[in-house]
């Protein structure tokens, strides 16, 4: 989660991501409790709702999250809620397999919106609460459905 | 899994459980109860009434997929459709997990959107953006631990 106003805001900068987990490379990724997420192909909708997902940092901006030393500094913060609901599908893209990425599956492009809840908390000096409105969700891009990938490919 | 790898291993645990402690402390002891009883541990502890024994508890660290993008140089694909060009659009669509040897269910949104922004210091609101892109992997995945394990992971 990153500013989209490029110039900031009165309320200064705000970026929320998980890190890199130490000994994995993998990017911004967080255990979600198991079932947090749902697809459901026959009604063409998904949806994601997590609650105090407290392995989230303030990093203010995304190249503080990059930076090793994070210059601007970080934070331990807390998503309070999310829930990200898709539906509309506009597009179908039906057993694909692309064997030089070694993923296959069925999938689905739509629009979603989202309700989330994020602080970071007041003791660190850079205490912020955001509070989304669903209804001004703009979807630059939103998929869903089922894959195989790697040694399951 | 040979003795250097052993004591790698341990040292990932030991990392990974003293960040997790950093997080608990300094997220304040509702914040800290959500981590344990949420997601924290719901991953090692797997689904389905899975019991992996005591000594693979906390392990399940997921593999990243190969595909590095760069910048900024880490294993994803920015989100776009899953048949995009791969001569036009090397580092966009394709793959939208972030794990391999991963089967389950995927989704992703990238999304720009509004609401209220308070800083809690000086009490002051003003309207707030936001650009995000949000992923979920619900399944089964095998980890670096090379064990099969049920779990979600999410992508913030």
């Amino acid at each position: 989660m990153t500013p989209a106003t490029p110039n900031g805001s009165p309320l200064g900068f705000h970026s929320y991501d998980p890190g890199v987990a130490a000994g994995s490379l993998v990017m911004w990724g967080t255990p979600f409790p198991i079932g947090s997420g749902k697809v459901d192909i026959g009604a063409g909708t998904a949806d994601l709702l997590v609650h105090n997902v407290c392995s989230v940092f303030d990093v203010f901006t995304v190249p503080n999250s990059f930076d090793p030393k994070h210059a601007l500094g970080i934070f331990s913060a807390i998503i309070n809620s999310m829930k990200i609901e898709w539906s509309g599908v506009t597009r179908s893209v039906l057993s694909f397999s692309d064997a030089t990425n070694k993923f296959r599956g069925d999938f689905f492009e739509c629009s979603a919106t989202i309700a989330v809840s994020v602080t970071t908390p007041k003791d660190t000096g850079h205490g912020f609460h955001f509070e989304s409105d669903p209804a001004k969700t703009h979807t630059d891009f939103a998929q869903f459905g089922t894959e195989h990938n790697g040694m399951f490919f | 899994m040979n003795d250097e790898n052993s004591i790698l291993w341990k040292k990932v645990q030991e990392k990974w459980l003293t960040r997790r402690n950093l997080i608990r402390g300094a997220a304040g002891t509702a914040a800290g109860a959500g981590l344990l009883l949420g997601s924290g541990l719901r991953l090692s502890a797997l689904a389905d009434g899975e019991d992996e024994g005591e000594h693979n508890k906390c392990k399940a660290v997921p593999r990243p997929i190969p595909h590095i993008s760069t910048p900024p140089g880490t294993h994803f694909f920015f989100p776009g459709p899953v048949d995009a060009s791969p001569t036009t659009s090397p580092n966009t669509g394709h793959d939208p997990s972030i794990i391999t040897d991963f089967s389950g269910m995927v989704a992703n949104a990238d999304l720009i959107f509004s609401g209220t922004g308070t800083d809690l210091n000086t009490g002051a609101s003003a309207k707030y953006d936001f650009h995000a892109d949000m992923r979920f992997m619900d399944g089964v995945f095998v980890g670096l631990d090379n064990e099969r394990h049920r779990g979600s992971i999410g992508f913030i």
